[in-house]
């Protein structure tokens, strides 16, 4: 009966909240509370709505903080009176608006002296970010079918970005934002087209991020930023990009693309290698023909497409030299040689090309090309190593066999000497 | 040629060398349809020569230290002169002498060569194979590499299992709780001063016994034995073992040429174990078993009870002149014959399933 009553008044309070903006006085005090009755009760009730969010409160960052069920909803928990304790008179609001969320997070979440008492680390701009987002523009402008901060982050049972199990982590961010963003229904209001999640996990980003559990690898925020989540404008592509791309983006720089993609109103970055699907570049992709990127402005004739044509040479010079010198060095280590020195200039010729591959960004076939001398000496290095390697074994083969040879004549020596004796 | 009968005569005319002499030329060794059996003895003495030898010249550029260990071995192959054969060989010469010593022991146990009166010689040669275990597993850590790091791990713990002492043990092998440069430094002690220094002197002791007795006639060949004619030890059967000791040579110079050992890479005490580590392949029927165990048996702890029956099988094997009475009287148990044909089937077995990856 109890029971009832208290879900009658909740409802009732949930009525009367469900329009409101937070009031000025929900956070005012949100310390620590001697007694909550809130759980206590709450997780009894029948109702699934109002007994879960008791149950998540033991795992809950702002619980552990003292800040229980009133720091947000207010109330009196002290009284086991569910009428005084949940009387919109003591600051009581039920459930929030979608609209009133983020001020209501951002009471705490934006006072910098109540954050320093309790998480000084975490940054106190998260409101301020979220109204510049597309997110929080939308909402201000009445739309709640946009992300607020339990969208991401949930109401109850919140849990630290760095707890692997909060939908915020790194490896879980993608689902998270996916949510929406992955429904194609919903993304045709917003013209997204909805398929960015899809696409996302096609890339050597999420590669990156699942199978080397690389948790520096980027996800949605890294490029769109978290709470002011926007999509970066063409002209700061290279920005986003050149966060973790310095070499390259510097190198973009010095290029004739720099002027001309700025021109053409192109993003840097992505003109090539794509947004959400971020594929692993390889060689194969410079060029004119089928599936090449440079093909997408440039055709065969055009000095690109001929600066395109050595650069693609001069790396397969390099890529065939670094084969055949790695299949020299592997041939004479399966015959027992230690070959240590080959591999440091072996692994010399793979950083090399590694430069190499930066220096494409330039489109300047001479710059490319000087890495694949240095390649080429590198290899050209490991191909003696291993060819005085194969003369070591020839060497120590001819030897073994001269040995056995004196070998076998010593026994068949002695042999005939103990029949001698013996006879 | 005058030189040299005078200088026989004035080692003679002090130390009276004569007797020696006379016994070396007199001295002889029967033969029968088993004789073949007499060569693997000296076959392991001539590996555990080259031992010595390719031991001494690695020594030359050694460093027993977990930070120049590795380094100093990968230096030997590839910068010494002929460091690749003197360390090939070496490695390669372990293994055989290993190998040498098992065909040693199990062809002096299945003839019964260890009855009285030679119980002294089959003890010594018994703790004689077990130092050269000793070497083996001493011997194995002191590359630092990364296979040789955890089997060490794996092996030195197989000692804590012991009652009472075992924790104690455990320390003193490794030198503290964990394998680190003090296992390494212990181990090289071991390898090049204490095992050495004993070998030498059981060695001597175990050739004198067998010099003092003579060779055994095993039993049912003592009529073969007196109907043919023995050999002289001098030079006949020194000259049939030297070609043996020759085709030990030919092997092992094959064998270095041909598969040089392997140095793998460098210990790192915070890497995970890789998978599949395994010991030497003649400790190989001991940890296959010790893993097929169930974690309890009755009670205690399955590889407590495994290395309880190891080490009662040892004792056994140790104890047979004792415990196979016949024996002294030349009749045998069929018993203890039977024995040691299902020990060397089980150990020839598991080894082999070891090495096929049977037990994966």
């Amino acid at each position: 009966m109890r029971n009832h009553l208290l879900a009658a008044a909740v409802v009732l309070a949930h009525a009367a909240a469900a329009w409101a903006v937070p009031p000025a006085n929900v956070v005012r005090a949100p310390g620590k509370h001697a007694e909550d009755t809130c759980t206590a009760c709450h997780v009894a009730l029948d109702d699934e709505r109002l007994r879960v969010p008791a149950q998540l409160a033991n795992g809950d960052i702002h619980y552990s903080q003292g800040i229980t069920c009133a720091g947000c909803h207010g109330g009196d928990p002290a009284s086991e009176d569910a009428a005084v304790a949940m009387n919109p008179a003591r600051g009581f609001v039920g459930k929030f608006s979608r609209r009133a969320i983020p001020e209501m997070c951002g009471s705490c979440h934006s006072d910098p002296t109540f954050m320093l008492r309790h998480a000084p680390n975490i940054p106190t701009d998260q409101l301020a970010q979220y109204r510049t987002s597309k997110h929080g523009l939308a909402l201000a402008k009445g739309d709640t079918s946009v992300a607020v901060c339990s969208s991401c982050h949930g109401a109850h049972g919140v849990l630290q970005v760095s707890d692997a199990r909060a939908p915020v982590y790194p490896t879980h961010v993608v689902d998270t934002c996916g949510r929406c963003h992955g429904d194609v229904a919903l993304m045709t209001r917003y013209a997204i087209k909805g398929n960015e999640v899809e696409e996302y996990k096609q890339s050597g980003h999420y590669a990156a991020l699942v199978t080397k559990n690389d948790l520096s690898a980027p996800t949605c925020k890294s490029c769109h930023g978290a709470h002011g989540a926007t999509p970066p404008g063409v002209s700061s592509v290279s920005n986003v990009c050149g966060t973790c791309h310095p070499t390259q983006r510097e190198r973009f720089d010095l290029s004739p693309h720099k002027d001309a993609f700025a021109a053409l109103q192109q993003p840097a970055c992505e003109s090539c290698h794509g947004n959400h699907a971020i594929l692993h570049p390889t060689d194969g992709w410079i060029g004119v023909g089928e599936k090449q990127v440079c093909g997408n402005c440039h055709s065969a004739g055009d000095a690109g497409a001929t600066a395109a044509f050595a650069i693609a040479g001069a790396l397969e010079r390099a890529n065939g030299a670094i084969t055949g010198a790695q299949g020299c060095v592997d041939r004479v280590k399966r015959a027992g040689m230690l070959m240590d020195d080959a591999d440091v200039k072996l692994e010399d010729a793979h950083q090399s090309l590694v430069v190499a591959q930066v220096e494409i960004h330039t489109v300047n076939p001479a710059r490319v090309d000087e890495q694949t001398k240095a390649i080429l000496a590198s290899t050209g290095a490991a191909d003696t190593l291993a060819a005085k390697a194969e003369a070591e074994i020839r060497y120590r083969r001819t030897g073994l066999f001269i040995s056995l040879g004196v070998i076998a004549l010593a026994m068949v020596a002695l042999i005939f000497k103990v029949r001698a004796m013996e006879r | 040629m005058k030189i040299l009968d005078r200088l026989w005569h004035t080692l003679d005319e002090r130390l009276e060398l004569a007797p020696l002499i006379d016994f070396a030329t007199h001295k002889e060794v029967p033969q029968h349809r088993h004789s073949w059996a007499y060569y693997f003895g000296g076959l392991t003495m001539f590996f555990f020569f080259v031992q010595v030898a390719t031991g001494i010249l690695l020594l030359l550029y050694y460093r027993p230290t977990a930070e120049a260990a590795f380094e100093s071995v990968q230096f030997i192959v590839t910068r010494v002169p002929f460091g690749w054969l003197i360390r090939s060989v070496h490695s390669w010469s372990a293994n055989l002498m290993i190998l040498a010593a098992f065909a040693h022991m199990f062809s002096v146990y299945l003839l019964g060569s260890y009855a009285k009166p030679r119980e002294l010689t089959w003890w010594s040669g018994f703790v004689l194979l077990l130092l050269a275990m000793g070497f083996g597993f001493s011997g194995y850590l002191l590359p630092w590499n990364e296979l040789a790091f955890f089997a060490t791990r794996v092996g030195t713990d197989m000692v804590s299992k012991v009652p009472l002492v075992g924790g104690w043990l455990l320390k003193f092998l490794r030198g503290g709780e964990e394998v680190t440069g003090a296992t390494l430094t212990r181990f090289f002690g071991f390898h090049v001063a204490v095992l050495p220094m004993i070998t030498t002197a059981l060695l001597a002791t175990h050739l004198a016994f067998i010099q003092r007795q003579g060779m055994h006639v095993p039993e049912g060949l003592e009529e073969e034995a007196k109907t043919r004619r023995p050999l002289r030890f001098v030079p006949n059967f020194m000259m049939r073992e030297g070609v043996v000791w020759l085709a030990g040579l030919a092997a092992l110079a094959a064998l270095a040429a041909f598969f040089p050992w392997e140095l793998g890479s460098k210990a790192d005490l915070f890497a995970s174990a890789p998978a599949g580590i395994k010991p030497e392949w003649y400790f190989l029927f001991m940890f296959e078993a010790l893993k097929l165990l169930p974690p309890h048996v009755l009670g205690i702890e399955g590889e407590l009870v495994g290395l309880g029956v190891f080490s009662l099988a040892g004792l056994v094997w140790f104890l047979v002149p004792v415990l196979d009475r016949g024996s002294s009287s030349g009749h045998r148990s069929r018993a203890f014959l039977l024995l040691g044909w299902l020990a060397l089937a089980y150990i020839v077995s598991f080894t082999l399933l070891s090495l096929a990856g049977v037990f994966k």
